[in-house]
């Protein structure tokens, strides 16, 4: 049973934690909060289950699919609603509006779309399930797991060793440094913006897969999940927010099977009012960063 | 006047008025330049705090409104403590997740009745039609309208008195350090203004007022459920605010009346509505980022009363 558990945990939390580094790598550059991140999300979903049900791929193109066009909305959500408000000197609230006015506008899009019902992948994605002896496995969560774990080896890897990476990293840390070193930061943040869009299209996929519950409203309830770690992790703290993934996903399988099985969405409100009263630069970033003025 | 006093048109009055009070419970943050996203759910907590009271302890629906949105504001104190102590978004997070927790556990909880909602709650429009019974039979109008106008009339008279009070507010001592804080929180501190506490006094205020709306929405509803009080519900108000004007008070009515009538005209459009409201969104912060009514439009307006007959270089002077 714990064992179970924990696997099902880590399954749940591998998928947050790709879906936070998406909110960490836009606070970063941009410092703002991307509202609309959830709703590319969805649309990652659903696009992979168009991809499957509709041109009959295997799920890996799908998936790459999924990321090219969460890559495309990420770039028009940058182009048209934040690009905008960069160049003239509007208050911190200002793109927070406007990524809300995206999100809510993807969120009618969809339901115009593909209606408002629950849709699911076909059966055969299931998988056979696996006997470990202390739990069981399915195949699509193995699939699942090694694919948001492999995101995230290439995401560090990118950043680490790639020179867009580093250049990513020097915007994040200092935009105008950054500019004044040859960086060209606009490119940069649409860049980032672009890269995370993909995480969550990619997020949204693998989500799709492992929960089979596909509906236009998801969007919200994740992207909660996701300001959640982000906000656990430390604001802008990509391998905190990895971290945060797995604790949440792990803190909420366990709620659900050892407590209350209705209220696994408060679970992350407990944890972002906990983590702020206590230690509001996040769980995993040195003291001095972060909220605290 | 019986083309202008029917049921359509009062209800779309009604609505108006709700608004207008969730509308400016956006403001009232935005005051301190912060930012709320669970308007909606104070919203809910007061309209259930509300009903359950009239509808299972019996309390008269006046003081059931009041005692909403004291819960409501009661409610805000778990998230306020810890966010309005921070710089950032971080209370924009935290009341966003707020009313997701609000709405699963209206969701679940047995005395809101889960999905199903509470239905028959005591109407606004009865008790007011039933206690001027013997004034409507005079003017001749049935209880029914009579009700329903008399609805509409209170309903204004709170919003009247809410704009009131905050305009009070706006130019007294607590007005004035809110507007410091927004300027600037860092000169705000240090011209020794308790910054803290004036951000958790305009967050307490807005859930308070979110609280009314609700229960008024609930008492002339007659029927509330979670749906009611969705994340749908906070980019309705945010708009309100943004698209009448942010900086200033009048803004927020003037959105909510528009963006209640306007719907309302374009049926057609209904389907699509959600859709424009998130372009709009976009579209007014990248081009006119402080709405319709701004403070300079404001200012220009005021102007040009003819009771302000100083020359125009005097008045300038003293504005200084």
């Amino acid at each position: 049973m714990f064992f179970q558990q924990l696997i099902n945990g880590l399954n749940l939390g591998s998928a947050y934690a790709v879906i936070a580094i998406g909110y960490t790598l836009v606070f970063g550059v941009l410092n703002i909060i991307n509202m609309a991140h959830g709703e590319i999300f969805m649309f990652g979903a659903f696009i992979g289950l168009m991809l499957v049900t509709a041109a009959g791929a295997n799920i890996f193109v799908a998936l790459i699919g999924a990321m090219l066009g969460g890559a495309v909305l990420g770039f028009l959500l940058e182009y048209l609603a934040l690009r905008p408000l960069r160049r003239r000197k509007v208050t911190h609230l200002a793109p927070l509006i406007s990524t809300i006015g995206v999100s809510i506008f993807l969120e009618s899009l969809a339901l115009k779309i593909w209606g408002p019902q629950t849709q699911s992948f076909p059966p055969q994605f299931e998988g056979a399930l696996m006997d470990a002896g202390l739990f069981k496995v399915s195949m699509i969560q193995i699939v699942g797991f090694c694919t948001a774990i492999v995101l995230m080896v290439l995401l560090t890897l990118l950043l680490d060793k790639t020179k867009i990476g580093k250049a990513v990293k020097a915007t994040s840390e200092n935009i105008e440094t950054a500019g004044l070193l040859g960086i060209n930061t606009s490119r940069i943040i649409t860049f980032t913006v672009m890269l995370a869009s993909s995480l969550g299209a990619a997020a949204g996929v693998l989500v799709g897969l492992s929960f089979n519950a596909i509906e236009p409203t998801m969007g919200m309830t994740m992207s909660f999940k996701g300001l959640a770690v982000l906000i656990m992790g430390g604001l802008g703290n990509i391998r905190g927010a990895m971290m945060g993934g797995f604790i949440l996903g792990i803190a909420e399988v366990f709620s659900v099977a050892y407590g209350a099985s209705s209220y696994r969405d408060a679970v992350a409100f407990g944890i972002i009012i906990l983590i702020l009263f206590f230690r509001p630069e996040g769980l995993f970033s040195k003291a001095g960063k972060g909220g605290r003025p | 006047m019986d083309e202008i006093l029917n049921g359509y048109v009062l209800q779309v009055v009604v609505f108006s008025c709700i608004n207008i009070i969730l509308a400016l419970s956006v403001y009232m943050t935005l005051c301190t330049g912060q930012m709320s996203l669970g308007n909606a759910g104070f919203m809910s907590v007061g309209a259930y705090t509300s009903a359950i009271l009239t509808m299972q302890a019996g309390l008269p629906m006046p003081a059931a409104i009041v005692l909403g949105g004291i819960m409501a504001a009661v409610v805000a104190l778990i998230v306020g403590i810890p966010t309005t102590r921070l710089r950032g978004m971080y209370l924009a997070i935290a009341t966003l997740g707020f009313g997701e927790v609000v709405r699963v556990l209206a969701l679940n909880l047995k005395i809101t009745n889960g999905a199903l909602g509470l239905s028959g709650i005591p109407s606004m429009a009865n008790t007011l039609g039933d206690l001027a019974s013997d004034l409507l039979d005079v003017l001749d109008i049935d209880t029914q309208t009579g009700g329903q106008l008399l609805m509409c009339l209170v309903l204004l008279i709170v919003v009247v008195a809410i704009l009131w009070f905050w305009r009070r507010l706006e130019r007294s001592r607590i007005g004035r350090a809110f507007a410091a804080v927004k300027a600037d929180e860092h000169a705000a501190e240090l011209s020794g203004i308790p910054i803290v506490y004036y951000k958790m006094m305009s967050f307490l205020f807005s859930a308070f007022f979110a609280g009314v709306a609700g229960a008024l929405f609930a008492h002339t509803a007659n029927f509330i459920s979670p749906t009611d009080f969705s994340w749908h519900k906070v980019v309705n108000a945010l708009l309100y605010c943004v698209f009448g004007g942010s900086n200033v008070m009048w803004g927020s009515p003037l959105g909510a009346v528009i963006l209640t009538v306007l719907p309302e005209l374009l049926r057609d459009l209904a389907e699509y509505r959600d859709m424009l409201y998130g372009i709009m969104l976009v579209a007014l912060m990248a081009f006119r980022p402080d709405g319709i009514l701004s403070y300079d439009v404001l200012k220009r307006m005021t102007r040009k009363r003819p009771a302000h007959a100083v020359p125009e270089r005097a008045a300038k002077e003293g504005d200084r």
